[in-house]
């Protein structure tokens, strides 16, 4: 039997920064299981990355309501204390970025952004070891010279090559969960590809579960095993990949299928 | 390396520059070196002898080159109203400033980070807003005036040193700092105050970046994401202001040096000024703007080593 890694219960957010509350994540339940990829697609707005951040726990803490559970391997991440949780940011629950350009920090070395979670997470290993996991990492997300990668700053990568990193990164620590929001829509098509091509792989080979989150549906097709349709911050439907893509339940979805442009057919 | 030879043809032609300007501007501001060393009785004759010894009468842009060549042998002349070499009296004088100007910087940058640090921790709490109004109020007082109720507070309320009673660092090291101190912290609180603002603002900017929820992601406590990752990117801006601010020390030592009675760099510049005293003047003029190029070079420096993007040529 698979092992749940994430169960998600009447999940909501509402936000309190202006003169009337504003919800904007309602109801949302959903599983992930152990090497499972689910996709989470939706227009613009719908709450994806708000629910995402909230997986990751980097939401804002202040004038903002959450209601429901969110259980990691059991364990509500909600309520959870900061330390505990910090615990597990970075070395179980990983997360990546939409923009390659600013999520690393341009004053620090690629190498030292790329072994850090090990640095917080597991002290114990030496600095050489941390050094040699990385550089294990940048060559496995197919950095063609690790060792030049590491010793240099983001300006001199391209914004694919920071995304690999970035992948490196959040991989290094060895996590449960890899959440990657909208991880190559600021990429162009055949950089696209490339990254999708290493997460599949990832996902196999350290039987990780990825929560993959993006607004193109034919980019949701091509790498979930399970899908979630979100609207308005509701989930309109979820199931397999091919039951949400060949047998749409919803007309919300079956809209969203219909606007696919067709051009690889 | 390329880039720092640049920059240094380029201090090199602005200290030429500033020295042509220099030499240029007591050349139109009347009054004669010969009358004044002379008094007003003196003879015609005399003051034309007197001009002719001092070279005086020799066109300008000869004794421009004759001085710039002396300046560069190192021989800055000789002070008119002293009658000892310039270089003399300034290297004398020149550790007496220096001390105060590094002591002034060292307390700026020690109060300045962990102030600027916890008021960003706190943003928009009360602490903050306390330390908002005390740090206009701070920033807008002037050194002098400080350097005044300082003097008045801890000379003679408190009586902790006597005002006025300068050590020498040659015959007391540790008297002359410790009369150093006053003025110092005097020259520091308006800088302080401003370093706090520029880096508590800059931290505030830094901490919305994308990177910053990036080493949250991995595990980060605020305190290491401030002082792991923003720090760094926040210091940028500062490390600009400090170059700005160990040159303006050096030229507002003047008013500085005047209240609390210190014979540095100041002092002569104000008095050689009063007796057109030209040699000293223009060199001190010199200095000055050395030191302003050389922060500009030093700063170019650590911009270079604080932010990898500016290493590209
Ligand atoms: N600080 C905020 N205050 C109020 N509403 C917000 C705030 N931040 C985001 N939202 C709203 O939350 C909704 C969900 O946003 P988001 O999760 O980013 O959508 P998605 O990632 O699906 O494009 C959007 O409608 C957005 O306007
Ligand atoms: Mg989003």
């Amino acid at each position: 039997m698979a092992e749940t890694i994430l169960e998600v219960k009447d999940f909501g957010i509402e936000f309190h920064d202006h003169d009337r509350p504003e919800r904007v994540v309602e109801h949302v339940n959903f599983t992930l299981q152990k090497g499972e990829i689910l996709g989470i697609v939706g227009e613009s707005g719908s709450g994806k990355s708000m629910s995402a951040l909230a997986i990751a726990g980097l939401l804002p803490r202040k004038k903002l309501k959450k209601e429901g559970q969110i259980l990691f391997l059991g364990e509500d991440l909600m309520t959870m204390e900061r330390h505990k949780l910090r615990c597990l940011q970075g070395d179980e629950i990983s997360m990546i970025f939409q923009e390659p350009m600013t999520a690393l920090n341009p004053t620090m070395k690629i190498g030292k952004q790329v072994e850090e979670a090990l640095r917080i997470h597991h002290p114990e290993i030496s600095a050489e070891e941390r050094k040699k996991r990385a550089l294990t990492w940048l060559k496995n997300v197919e950095m063609d010279d690790p060792e030049r990668v590491y010793e240099a700053y983001p300006h001199e990568l391209s914004g694919g090559m920071r995304q690999r990193v970035m992948i490196a990164a959040a991989m290094v620590g060895n996590p449960q969960l890899l959440i990657a929001d909208e991880c190559t829509t600021a990429l162009d098509v055949t950089v696209q590809a490339q990254i999708i091509r290493l997460l599949l792989e990832i996902n196999k080979t350290e039987q990780v579960s990825v929560l993959f989150i993006s607004h193109d549906l034919s980019l949701i097709r091509q790498i979930s095993h399970r899908v979630i349709v979100m609207q308005l911050g509701h989930i309109v439907e979820q199931g397999d990949v091919e039951q949400i893509f060949n047998h749409p339940q919803e007309e919300y979805t079956k809209k969203l299928i219909a606007a696919i442009p067709q051009v690889e057919l | 390396m390329k880039h720092y030879g640049k920059k240094l043809i380029s201090m090199l032609l602005t200290l030429l520059a500033v020295s042509f300007l220099v030499f240029a501007a007591f050349e139109i501001i009347p009054g004669d070196p010969a009358l004044s060393k002379l008094g007003d009785n003196a003879t015609p004759e005399a003051i034309a002898a007197l001009r002719a010894e001092m070279g005086l009468d020799r066109p300008f842009i000869v004794r421009y080159l004759d001085w710039l060549l002396d300046c560069l042998k190192g021989n800055l002349g000789e002070s008119y109203s002293y009658h000892m070499p310039v270089s003399q009296m300034i290297g004398d004088k020149l550790p007496i400033t220096l001390t105060m100007t590094i002591l002034s910087m060292l307390l700026t940058v020690a109060v300045s980070v962990p102030v600027g640090l916890l008021l960003s921790k706190y943003a928009y709490s009360k602490l903050d807003r306390a330390g908002y109004v005390a740090n206009q109020f701070l920033m807008s007082i002037p050194s002098f005036f400080l350097g005044i109720l300082l003097t008045w507070f801890f000379g003679l309320i408190l009586k902790w040193f006597t005002p006025g009673g300068f050590v020498s660092y040659k015959k007391d090291f540790g008297g002359f700092l410790g009369y150093l101190i006053l003025p110092s912290v005097a020259i520091a609180i308006p800088k302080c105050a401003m370093s706090v603002k520029l880096l508590r603002s800059a931290i505030l900017t830094e901490a919305d970046k994308d990177y910053v929820r990036t080493a949250y992601s991995r595990g980060n406590s605020t305190m290491e994401v401030l002082y792991r990752h923003v720090l760094k990117n926040a210091m940028i801006p500062l490390v600009t202001f400090w170059g700005m601010a160990v040159a303006d020390t050096i030229a507002g030592s003047i008013v500085v040096e005047q209240v609390f009675n210190i014979p540095g760099i100041g002092r002569i510049l104000l008095t050689s000024i009063s007796h057109r005293d030209y040699p000293v003047v223009e060199a001190i003029i010199l200095l000055i703007a050395f030191v302003v190029v050389l922060m500009n070079f030093i700063v170019d420096l650590l911009y270079r080593k604080l932010d990898p993007r500016m290493r590209r040529e």
